[in-house]
């Protein structure tokens, strides 16, 4: 082969591979750069990035504060690391997006709906400069009650995306409980299902509930921001936030079957839940004690979002570690008398208090492997029970108006506790019999009966 | 390899920078094998890395798109909107109208766009408004000609409705009693040969094209009459207009594009407006109050009312809220017409059962919406609202919160026609729940009302049901003399043509804006005690030996205070108001308007207290020797039974 042929291969061969090379680092490039969470081929390209991010911010608060939308930061890195590094003002002031950033490509904001005036004039001038939006828009849940309503689907996040990153804005609605609420993000058929990393949203995975947010204006990264007063309270709500919404649709079904008893002892009945499920609440959140609705009072919300008028008490339930000695005391200073207390704190401890004419049951839970029980004792006899429960989590939802927690896992809750024929009415129910997780557990020494079981 | 000798014949040695980089390389690659097989290697190497990043690519576009997937089965819900068809260009319409005694129908193209067989209702002219180019229905009107004054409506609608358009016609039952020969003109007008002969119990319908050509005339026949039409004589769409391109006139275009019979907010040159920009209050205690406004299906009643509602000072369209009972087309146009919010209900139960519920519905999630909100303005779709309606509850809402003793704000005197009302600044406590435009508490509505709401099986109206002693408890609403509010509804579920004309049609409506309502502070409880009492001081005792009835019972003064005393024995004696009110032409259906046995109201521009004895308190202001009025109802006589509101 001669020589001159052989070098004219090479230099060919390498000229192509160069352009080939070329040619993917281009389409490479492309690609990080819409998807910047991926920094493989430039390292250094991520101070220059966060700059470009902090460049989006700061057009993006300077165009809510021209419209005045009180926008506050709910980013989760963000706020951690504001609450970590709060003294370092100095570091706060200057213009470096080092919490703002947070190494993430997405920045989350909650503006609460109320000051979302309907103009589109925000959308139309963030879409001016430069920003990509997608708005995702949902069922309006405050009209999702017992009666058939539908209005127009109302906006729940919006989606900035200027350069590759991402600004969430998270829309929080007033609901009647009391609480600030979002809805889930998802994304109707015809959206782009890459605009965004949605996996790495703080919000959106589900609904979600919070308390309003005292505010407060700052400066970070030398941006004016709003941040939540009490960052670590806020952070900690997130973790828990998780709202259900009541299944009114199996409800409406479950009411035309079985209609309401509307008759003048069973309205004064759920006037007084009401109040009590109120004032319940009230005392247990100042002491911080997490509660969530057992019994027959989780049934009727599962059943029938309401209660059931001939259950005659209110059920919540506690877990053990979270027991106080104050709750006896806060529900006294609320008004409520204590009825009876059985068992103590390492077996099988409930409360009866009363309010309002109507018994408030607490029964406390007691962790045990991969379940969870709770103890009942007959005051006579002496005997105890045992409910046992598969392990949950909790989720916050809305009964008669009042914020409440139950078990995420509802319907395996419900199913322990009743049978698979909870969708059906039994109205002479017996506690120590008809549940279909009670187990007997023995009977309490005579001897400790005095303090074990009082009946006041 | 190892031993290299120079080479003899090489060229001498040139300096470097004399020889260009290419010859250079090109030497030494020619020259030295050793550089060559170092560039192979090199080039090797080369393709070998490309080889990795290409490999690397792959891996990392292929994770990138897994999460993506991820994402994807997470977040995709499945779209629940159907397609909609195009609507394409038409050329022949096949139309079938039926028209007789008991049932009307209409089908265009095979589909049933009207069909009415219900019994004792639907009576009158239907009217259908299709869309040349499309085929889709536009309007649908009945006219109850067989009633006074519905036939003046249906001239103002086919004068409103855009020339070019296909107008369908068709009677049920009877529709000629009171159309007119205005009526009767303008349908001729159109290409109706027979509608000036139309008589009595005549079937008739028609198909035309406004200012076109008609297709098909009236066949006559007694009862009974079908057509089947084909008609060939849709036209292109219509000319669209050149509005400016604004957020307002998008609305607009759209509607327009799927509704007739709205007049000039159409009309290409100067559209009427859909954004009014009221002055806003100096200091406006309501503007985030929500207003809920209950609808049913009278769209053109909406549109109405709507327009006047957001032509009102101080109005905030944020908060307003048009709850429609049912999932009707046309009222959530106009809704959407005007940039509000609207809000459909799954009708429950049926007649005023079925608007009891709605109402429920609509007040829940009123409160739902504003959770903030300790009240909600309540209104209907057949009320004009007066201009200064919030400046009236921005003056009064404060006793609400803080009155125990008061149960709702009214915009609406029962008793304020236009003879016997007088004062736009002055307000009265009644003990009756007039409605029609008021402000409802929300602890009232959420502890007391709404628990025991009546269910749907209870075929209770719901104002009756809020006027019953067990809901009222004694307490009391405030009210204007001159009313805020006009009910200008003919149909509906309790109202005809008739019963409009004797009881709403002469109701005084304030027009004057800014009105500084006087004393609103002697409305509470006490204050409103002592203030009858001064009036009762002052006021003059009429004549009783006179005829109440009779005009000259009331002096021909002005400004003067009057004071007369009827007979009441009991709740339930209610013979002489009842006649007093009908001879003075104000509400006599049922006891209205009244606080503790006394009613208010003008005359001839003087203030005339109306006391009844013995159940007011303030009989004891009765001279001792003097007789109350006592009038009784004239001899039964056979009239057709109206029905209660």
């Amino acid at each position: 082969m001669p020589r001159v042929n052989r070098t004219f291969v090479f230099v060919l061969l390498l000229a192509s591979s160069c352009a080939f090379l070329l040619f993917q680092l281009y389409y490479y490039r492309n690609y990080v750069s819409k998807e910047p969470g991926l920094h493989l081929l430039d390292p250094a390209g991520h101070v220059t990035s966060s700059q470009v991010q902090w460049q989006n911010l700061k057009k993006f608060l300077a165009l809510a504060q021209f419209f005045r939308l009180p926008l506050f930061l709910a980013d989760s890195a963000a706020l951690a690391l504001l609450s970590q590094d709060a003294l370092r003002q100095r570091a706060m002031h200057e213009p470096h997006c080092s919490f703002l950033c947070a190494g993430r490509p997405i920045t989350s904001f909650a503006l609460p709906a109320s000051q979302w005036q309907l103009s589109p004039g925000f959308l139309l001038a963030a879409e001016q400069k430069g920003f990509q939006l997608l708005e995702v828009r949902g069922r309006d849940p405050r009209l999702a009650s017992l009666d058939t309503l539908s209005g127009e689907e109302i906006p729940l996040h919006f989606l900035f995306r200027l350069h590759g990153y991402i600004i969430h804005v998270v829309l929080l609605y007033e609901r009647s409980g009391g609480y600030l609420w979002h809805g889930a993000l998802r994304l109707k058929a015809a959206a782009d299902p890459t605009f965004a990393p949605f996996r790495l949203l703080d919000y959106g995975r589900h609904a979600g509930a919070y308390d309003r947010p005292e505010l407060l204006l700052t400066v970070v990264d030398g941006l004016d921001v709003r941040v939540p007063r009490n960052i670590s309270r806020f952070l900690a709500q997130r973790q828990e936030a998780r709202f259900l919404e009541c299944r009114y649709h199996d409800a409406r079904s479950f009411l035309q079957l079985y209609p309401d008893d509307s008759s003048a002892a069973a309205v004064e009945f759920r006037r007084k839940a009401k109040v009590l499920l109120r004032l319940a609440a009230q005392s247990l959140d100042r002491l911080g004690v997490p509660f969530w609705i057992s019994s027959g009072t989780c049934l009727g919300w599962y059943r029938q979002c309401g209660v059931i008028s001939y259950s005659r008490d209110v059920d919540i339930g506690i877990f053990i570690s979270d027991f106080r000695p104050q709750i006896t005391t806060a529900f006294r200073d609320a008004g409520m008398s204590l009825k009876h207390q059985f068992g103590k704190v390492e077996d099988s401890l409930e409360l009866s208090f009363l309010g309002e004419d109507v018994k408030l049951d607490i029964f406390f839970f007691y962790r045990d492997g991969d379940v969870v029980w709770n103890g009942g004792t007959q005051a006579k006899s002496g005997r105890k029970f045992k409910y046992v429960f598969p392990s949950f989590s909790l989720c916050w939802a809305e009964l008669l108006e009042v914020k409440v927690r139950v078990p995420c896992e509802t319907l395996d809750y419900v199913m322990a506790n009743y049978g698979g024929t909870w969708s059906v009415p039994v109205k002479s129910w017996d506690w120590k019999s008809s549940p279909s997780n009670v187990i007997e557990n023995g009977v309490w020494p005579v001897a400790e009966w005095a303090g074990l079981i009082q009946v006041y | 390899m190892e031993t290299w000798t120079p080479n003899p014949r090489a060229k001498p040695f040139i300096p470097r920078q004399q020889r260009s980089w290419y010859l250079t390389w090109k030497y030494r690659l020619t020259q030295r094998r050793s550089l060559r097989r170092f560039c192979q290697a090199g080039a090797v190497l080369f393709l070998f890395v490309t080889v990795v990043v290409n490999i690397k690519l792959i891996l990392d576009t292929r994770r990138v798109a897994d999460e993506d997937a991820a994402d994807q089965e997470y977040d995709v819900v499945p779209n629940m909107e159907t397609p909609r068809r195009p609507a394409s260009g038409r050329k022949v319409l096949d139309i079938e109208v039926y028209s007789s005694r008991s049932k009307v129908y209409v089908a265009v193209d095979g589909t049933t766009v009207l069909e009415d067989d219900m019994r004792e209702q639907g009576r009158g002219v239907h009217v259908i408004v299709l869309n040349q180019a499309t085929g889709h229905v536009m309007a649908k009107r009945i006219f109850d000609t067989y009633s006074p004054h519905e036939d003046e409506a249906m001239i103002l609608f086919l004068n409103m409705v855009t020339r070019g358009r296909i107008l369908i016609f068709t009677v049920k039952d009877e529709g000629t009693f009171h159309l007119k020969d205005a009526a009767k003109n303008l349908l001729k007008s159109l290409g109706s040969q027979a509608a000036l002969g139309l008589s009595w119990r005549d079937m008739w319908t028609l198909v035309v094209k406004k200012g076109g050509q008609t297709v098909l005339v009236l066949v006559l026949e007694p009862n009974l009459l079908i057509i089947h039409q084909h008609s060939d004589f849709c036209g292109p769409a219509e000319a669209e207009c050149h509005w400016a391109d604004t957020e307002l006139n998008r609305r607009r275009k759209l509607f327009c594009s799927k509704v007739e019979g709205y007049g000039s907010i159409c009309s290409c040159k100067d559209p009427a407006p859909i954004e009014f920009n009221p002055d806003p209050l100096p200091s406006n205690n309501v503007f985030n109050v929500p207003v809920a406004v209950i609808a049913g299906n009278r769209p053109n009643y909406l549109y109405r009312m709507l327009r006047s509602l957001l032509s009102a000072h101080g109005v905030n369209p944020q908060v307003i809220t048009v709850f429609i009972d049912g999932y009707y087309e046309e009222p959530m146009d106009v809704v959407d017409l005007f940039g509000l919010k609207g809000v459909q209900h799954t009708p429950i139960s049926i007649k005023n059962a079925r608007v009891s519920q709605h109402y429920k519905a609509s007040l829940t999630a009123t409160f739902n919406l504003h959770p903030d909100a300790g009240f909600a303005v309540v209104l209907e779709e057949d009320l004009d609202i007066s201009v200064d309606f919030f400046s009236f509850l921005s003056q009064t809402i404060h006793l609400l919160d803080q009155d125990d003793s008061l149960y709702c704000i009214s915009a609406w005197n029962d008793q304020g026609y236009e003879h016997t009302a007088e004062d736009p600044a002055l307000l009265y406590r009644v003990e009756s729940m007039p409605g029609l435009g008021w402000v409802l508490k929300k602890s009232i509505y959420k502890d007391e009302l709404e628990p025991k709401w009546p269910t749907p099986e209870k075929l209770w109206d719901w104002d009756m049901w809020m006027r019953m002693p067990e809901q009222r408890k004694g307490r009391e609403c405030i009210i204007p003399d001159v009313s805020r509010s006009y009910h200008f509804g003919i149909i509906g579920l309790n109202m005809n043509g008739y019963f409009h004309e004797v009881y709403f049609k002469k109701h005084k409506f304030n027009t004057i804006p800014n009105i500084q309502l006087r004393n609103v502070e002697s409305l509470r409880k006490d204050a409103y005690e002592a203030e009858i009492q001064k009036l009762l001081k002052e006021a003059e005792l009429l004549d009783h030996s006179r005829n109440p009835c009779e005009d000259s019972f009331v002096p021909d003064t002005e400004g003067k205070t009057y004071i007369m005393f009827i007979k009441m024995e009991s709740e339930l004696d209610t013979s002489t108001w009842t006649e007093l009110a009908k001879c003075l032409h104000v509400w006599d259906l049922d006891v209205r308007g009244y606080h503790r046995g006394l009613w208010r109201l003008f005359r001839k521009r003087n203030h005339i207290l109306v006391i009844a004895v013995p159940i007011s308190p303030y009989s004891v202001k009765k001279p001792a020797a003097l007789a109350p009025i006592h009038l009784e109802p004239p001899p039964k006589e056979e009239g057709a039974p109206v029905e209660q509101l």
